[in-house]
């Protein structure tokens, strides 16, 4: 990759100036001309049947202009996964009946926001109260309150089963008889949210000619658009979702929120733009937030620490409503069998209804929870058996090439080196137990290692992207994508790509970003495929404008194509860089000789193009994805014997991703995620009681600050390269950071003080109680 | 979120704002720094119909008397009392603990008053009410607890940090109310009634705080338990101030105050009786320490619980002890 | 429902202008600096002061427009993000900020630029103690705050050398 001028580079963001003064425009910035203001009422109970709501004294409140319920919608459901095996389970506004404590009732819009709460307050809504059960084990037994029956397939007698995915190779009864040591331990992850700094935030206007304008924080428009149209009853060219900034999202912004289907069908009633913002206690207390987990996992291993048999069961908490909830019970063993070699393998994942809140994807999907899981066991084994935790590692990992048992192929895999580079920068085998000197402190030290894999890019609806790069009379270039920047960089980083393959600087690169009207299709920032799938669409559209500008240029300076070089929006033969065409010029040219054709060029691009569709949720057979990415974490940490409390004291990353497009993009990512693990590690956890939530404010849900800075360094293993004209694969960067990390704070706790956490958040209650056993 | 709404004062002297406080035909609350009465309503669970505001007053400089009394204004900021000279000379921990409160976005508009007269806490009070704990608990006039479902009363708990502090040095509070003016002890002021916590009426403003002057050689500590630090609540506070004599090993006075475990903050008495008079050593720190961790009765409170917090008052207490004697002793 | 209290006409002075307002008593800084003056660079993640977004500087003090009422403020040197650069000309902060990624999703860019330059301002050498101490009310999603701490560190000492 040695002469990249842009791919490679430490490129300042192309965002960054409107956003450091103000600028920038998020969603709950916009101000429409006779906006509304729109409030939704939510349920008390969690579960009930709604007998009855009466609207009329809430519509006379002067100021309201428009009143919704169940009934005013068509009935329509969405979901996050929407399947033949998994149907849509949610309707946008509870027709008969309400499954969790704030679920969406009904929904007004006023001229203030007074009137609208005054209005809500108005809404006489009478429930019969029903059973509700909260916890997922809870759920499943045979005298459990139904939420919803069970799910068809599955045949035991069991409850309240919304999904269930199994996996099995090999013969695991055999692989465990073959075992020398064999262990089994339960793990429990607990409920953490996004925390997203901007607010959950949609402005809808319904136009006179029958157009529906949306703005929302999401995680991209196409997903958004089609769920509304399809909720709303409206055709996909009705419905244009345009771009806004958002103020964070990871994975909480993903699929429907009611509230938006509600400013859109409030403003459509209204035939005035509506505008609702979720108030911070709403996120916390009726939003969607991450998968809580319980994995119990069984893993037989030969003396020399070679894994022979590994069975999982995994059960998920998703909430009232399927949520992301089949889909984490599958990325459970999607993250359980890319980075060791497990010859008898078996997995039994239940996705279980409760009567909480809807649950979603949070960053990581599965995997902090499930690696925390195996590679605390991991540890656990090594031990048991003399052998250190890097060995162990190294005898099982992957490496470049290997087939995987769902038929995916990792490719190039850095896992080896990630694991020997991060021993070696770290010096682990010395760093542990503290290095020696723990051993009458107060403060003990320790180091601990995770390992971890990712996928970048899979198939699931949109499923593909298409970018358009328009050359301007000038030679600048117009980038037209479908891709949503929440904060990741994808702007700067497709820029990049456009600015290497067609040799133009930055800031003549225009991006039009985001808008399902204007904007080819994306799959969303919420698959981890925007720099793999997405970014190789750029390649794509603008090789497509380089072959033009080459062909050309070619006729034009009667040259072979061969000996064309470009350079500063120009096109010049080889050692004579007098004969040149500035990308004008060409432009004008194209015009001219093809009959009026200026220069645009487009391009598509999909993970496993030749894959018809997704692998099943259920079996997990079919290909998942052509794109694995792999790392080791270490954490060292300090923990003070007295009061519980652990410091993070240096996080190091040693990451296979492929290359990195801006490695200065990325090392933030790697910080960010490393906070993130931080906080879900020692401090956050939403605390729940009989479906209501006990903390909804960041008093109290305490997430990482300036004073909880973990030094975070990291170890870039390239696997891949980045050739102009070439498709490339660079790995994702973007949520595979938050588990490994996550597990070497659990081992290196362990390391320090000899407490073994099974639980999420280790706090110092947990840790004192640990060590007070052993006093 | 937004406020409700209400009507708007702004008195431009301590009489006009008692005065327009005192009116019993529209019920007023004081707005100081506003930093805990703000949140609040936009919770609901406070809904004055008028709010009186403090900014139209001046706000004096702390100044020392020629007694050796420290006067601060009850509209200092935190931040003003936190950076203070004349606090930092004459009463550094009340410094310590006016900078250990929040963030210094919110002292800069905090109120040392409205610090102490805060309201009492409970996961399940600060939130809205509109779909969850829709019921109203003891402290929401209704007749039952949340988080003791089978109590009596109400739970909630006092996490000022600047109240243990200021006990311990002995403080008094100035009240205006209905014309007359009182100088009180600031422990006189906490009622330990969660429902009510303090002893003045809401229609009386704290005009000022004065700390009386040192007798002796002083060791002081506060200490502020968090999970992370930043804008967070104590799981406990405690102020420890230590006085001795012509010999620096002798202690003629001891005071320890807990917060954030109680309706009101807390003075561990047997754990001062231990240390007066003692020469301090090692043994007597952590005698100390255990006796502050038996006599206070903590309750658990926002997801703490009470096995934790007492150990961990036991360890912040010998710690908080540790680094008084050591101001002390210089670490003898 | 409350009757609508009297409006009363407030002076402004934010950024250096002045603004005359009719305004309700409940309406608060950012409320109005938002909705009313349409100053949309002050943001607000929760509205009860736990996250610093709403940062405006009031009398060049940090402070949280979340919780002050815009009566409260007549008369008072108001500061918002969009006054900080100069005809274009990002400060030493914002262009630090820039420089070193410390911005990602930018939410909660705005409130940290004003606190870090209320901070530079009056201690123009921080450690890293005192910028965390001035910097601890500002929640941060995506960056981790390693490249915000940067960012400040490199503020001061490019301050440092053009002096």
């Amino acid at each position: 990759m040695g002469d990249l001028e842009y791919v490679g580079k430490r490129i300042l963001r192309k965002d960054g100036p409107e956003k450091v003064t103000g600028q920038a425009v998020y969603t709950v910035d916009l101000q429409l001309k006779n906006m509304l203001v729109g409030r939704i009422l939510r349920s008390p109970h969690a579960h009930a049947r709604i007998v009855r709501i009466d609207t009329t004294r809430a519509r006379q409140v002067p100021g309201v202009k428009a009143v919704i319920t169940g009934k005013d919608t068509l009935g329509v459901k969405h979901g996050f996964v929407e399947t033949p095996r998994y149907p849509a389970d949610q309707y946008p506004l509870a027709m008969d009946k309400v499954r969790f404590i704030g679920e969406e009732v009904a929904a007004v819009a006023a001229t203030d926001v007074y009137a609208a709460d005054e209005a809500l307050r108005l809404i006489e809504v009478e429930y019969e109260p029903l059973p509700a059960v909260f916890d997922p084990e809870e759920a499943m037994k045979p005298d459990a309150p139904e939420i919803h029956p069970t799910h068809p397939k599955v045949k035991e007698p069991v409850m309240n089963i919304g999904g269930k995915t199994t996996s099995e190779w090999g013969d695991i009864e055999a692989g465990f008889k073959e075992a020398d040591y064999v262990r089994e331990d339960r793990f429990e992850s607990h409920l953490r949210t996004h925390g997203y700094l901007e607010s959950q935030a949609t402005v809808a206007s319904f136009e006179p000619d029958g157009k529906l304008n949306v703005w929302t924080s999401s995680q991209g428009p196409f997903l958004k658009r089609a769920k509304l149209a399809k909720t709303l009853g409206l055709p996909f060219s009705s419905v244009r979702v345009l771009k806004t900034y958002v103020g964070g999202a990871f994975g909480g912004k993903v699929d429907l929120f009611s509230h938006e289907f509600c400013a859109a069908l409030l403003s459509m009633k209204a035939a005035r733009p509506v505008k609702i913002v979720a108030t911070r206690e709403e996120v916390f207390t009726a939003f969607k937030h991450g998968q809580p987990l319980i994995v119990t996992v069984k893993t037989g291993v030969k003396k020399d620490g070679t894994l022979v048999a590994q069975q999982y069961r995994v059960i998920n908490n998703p909430g009232a409503y399927r949520g992301s909830g089949v889909v984490v019970i599958f990325l459970a063993w999607g993250f359980a069998m890319p980075p060791y070699r497990i010859p008898n393998f078996k997995y039994e994942g239940y996705s279980v209804f409760t009567n909480n809140p809807v649950r979603t994807a949070q960053r990581g999907h599965g995997a902090p929870q499930l690696r925390f899981a195996v590679e605390s066991q991991l540890d656990m084994i090594a031990e048991e058996l003399g052998l250190d935790p890097i060995e162990i590692r190294l005898k099982n990992a992957r490496e470049s090439g290997e087939q995987l048992p769902n038929g995916d192929n990792v490719h190039n895999c850095g896992l080896k080196d990630c694991i020997t580079e991060i021993a070696r920068h770290t010096d682990f085998h010395h760093a542990r137990g503290g290095r020696g000197e723990n051993s009458s402190q107060r403060y003990k030290k320790g180091i601990g290692i995770g390992v971890s894999s990712y996928f970048g890019g899979s198939l699931i609806y949109p499923n593909s992207s298409s970018v358009i790069v328009k050359m301007n009379d000038d030679g600048s270039v117009t980038l037209l994508t479908g891709a949503l920047d929440i904060g990741q960089g994808a702007e700067t980083i497709h820029s990049q790509i456009v600015a290497e393959e067609l040799k133009i600087p930055m800031d003549e690169i225009q991006v039009i970003a985001a808008d399902t009207e204007t904007t080819p299709v994306d799959i969303g920032s919420w698959i981890s495929g925007n720099a793999y799938v997405c970014g190789n669409a750029t390649r794509v559209a603008a090789g497509n404008v380089r072959k033009q500008l080459l062909e050309l240029a070619s006729q034009q300076l009667e040259a072979s194509i061969d000996d064309l070089v470009l350079k500063d929006k120009k096109v010049y033969v080889a050692g004579s860089p007098s004969k040149a065409l500035t990308y004008g010029e060409l432009v004008a040219l194209s015009i001219q000789t093809r009959r009026g054709d200026p220069i645009i060029g487009e391009g598509h691009w999909r993970t496993m193009r030749d894959e018809p569709t997704h692998p099943s949720l259920a079996t997990t057979k079919g290909r998942w994805t052509e794109n694995y990415a792999f790392d080791a974490q270490t954490a060292e940490v300090e923990v003070d014997t007295e009061t519980g409390k652990v410091r993070l004291l240096r996080a190091v990353t040693a990451h296979d991703c492929g290359f990195p497009i801006n490695p200065l993009l990325v090392e933030g990512q790697i910080d960010g995620q490393v906070s993130m693990a931080l906080g879900h590690a020692f401090m956050e956890e939403i605390m729940m009681e009989e479906g209501r939530t006990l903390n909804p404010n960041w008093l109290d849900y305490r997430m990482p600050c300036i004073r909880n800075i973990a030094p975070s360094e990291h170890i870039d293993v390239i696997t891949e390269q980045y050739t102009v004209g070439q498709p490339y694969r660079t790995k994702e960067v973007g949520e595979g950071y938050v588990s490994a990390i996550l597990a070497a704070i659990a081992n290196a706790i362990y390391d320090a003080v000899g407490v073994r956490l099974f639980s999420t958040p280790f706090t110092p209650e947990k840790i004192l109680r640990g060590l007070s056993i052993y006093s | 979120m937004y406020l409700p709404r209400f009507a708007f004062e702004k008195p431009t002297s301590l009489k006009e704002a008692s005065s327009l406080l005192t009116e019993k035909a529209v019920k007023s609350t004081l707005l100081a720094g506003g930093t805990d009465l703000l949140p609040r309503m936009k919770y609901g669970v406070a809904d004055p119909e008028r709010l009186i505001s403090l900014k139209g007053l001046g706000v004096s400089a702390p100044k020392v008397l020629p007694e050796g009394d420290l006067i601060l204004d009850g509209a200092s900021t935190l931040a003003s009392v936190a950076l203070s000279p004349e606090v930092a000379e004459n009463a550094p921990l009340l410094a310590a603990a006016a900078g250990r409160v929040a963030t210094r976005e919110i002292r800069n508009v905090a109120t040392l008053a409205g610090n102490l007269c805060q309201d009492t806490r409970c996961l399940y009070f600060n939130q809205r009410h509109t779909f969850q704990f829709v019921e109203p608990c003891f402290k929401r006039g209704g007749d039952f607890c949340y988080f003791i479902p089978k109590g009596k009363k109400c739970w909630a708990v006092y996490m000022s940090d600047t109240a243990p502090a200021l006990i311990c040095l002995g403080a008094k509070i100035q009240v205006e109310g209905d014309g007359a003016g009182a100088l009180l002890d600031l422990e006189a002021l906490y009622s330990g009634d969660s429902l009510h916590p303090l002893t003045i009426g809401s229609d009386t403003i704290i005009s000022g705080i004065r700390v009386p002057p040192t007798g002796g050689t002083r060791g002081w500590a506060f200490s502020k338990l968090t999970l992370r630090e930043g804008m967070e609540f104590g799981a406990l506070n405690i102020a420890v101030l230590l006085e001795t004599g012509k010999d620096p090993g002798t202690c003629t006075r001891a005071r320890i105050a807990v917060g954030a475990v109680s309706p009101a903050p807390v003075r561990a008495l047997k754990s001062e009786g231990l240390l007066v008079g003692g020469p301090f050593s090692p043994a007597l720190l952590a005698e100390a320490a255990r006796q502050v961790a038996e006599e206070v009765t903590v309750i658990p409170h926002h997801g703490y619980s009470k096995w934790y917090l007492t150990r961990a008052l036991e360890v912040e207490a010998l710690n908080a002890l540790t680094r008084a004697v050591n101001q002390l002793t210089g670490g003898r | 429902m409350r009757t609508k209290p009297s409006k009363r006409l407030l002076e402004l002075t934010i950024n250096g202008e002045t603004y005359e307002l009719a305004v309700e008593p409940q309406e608060t800084l950012s409320e109005v600096l938002r909705n009313r003056i349409g100053l949309t660079g002050v943001k607000e993640g929760c509205g009860t002061g736990e996250c610093g977004s709403c940062t405006v500087l009031v009398e060049g003090e940090p402070v949280l427009g979340c919780l002050l009422l815009a009566v409260e403020c007549e008369r008072k040197r108001v500061e918002t993000i969009e006054g900080q650069a100069e005809e274009g000309v990002l400060t030493p902060v914002q262009q630090a900020f820039l420089e070193k990624g410390a911005v990602q999703c930018g939410f909660c860019t705005p409130g940290m630029v004003l606190a870090s330059t209320a901070l530079l301002k009056r201690r123009p050498n921080p450690s890293e103690e005192e910028i965390q101490e001035a910097l601890e009310g500002h929640l941060c999603r995506c960056t981790g705050y390693n490249k915000i701490m940067e960012a400040v560190l490199h503020a001061a000492s490019s301050a440092a050398d053009k002096r």
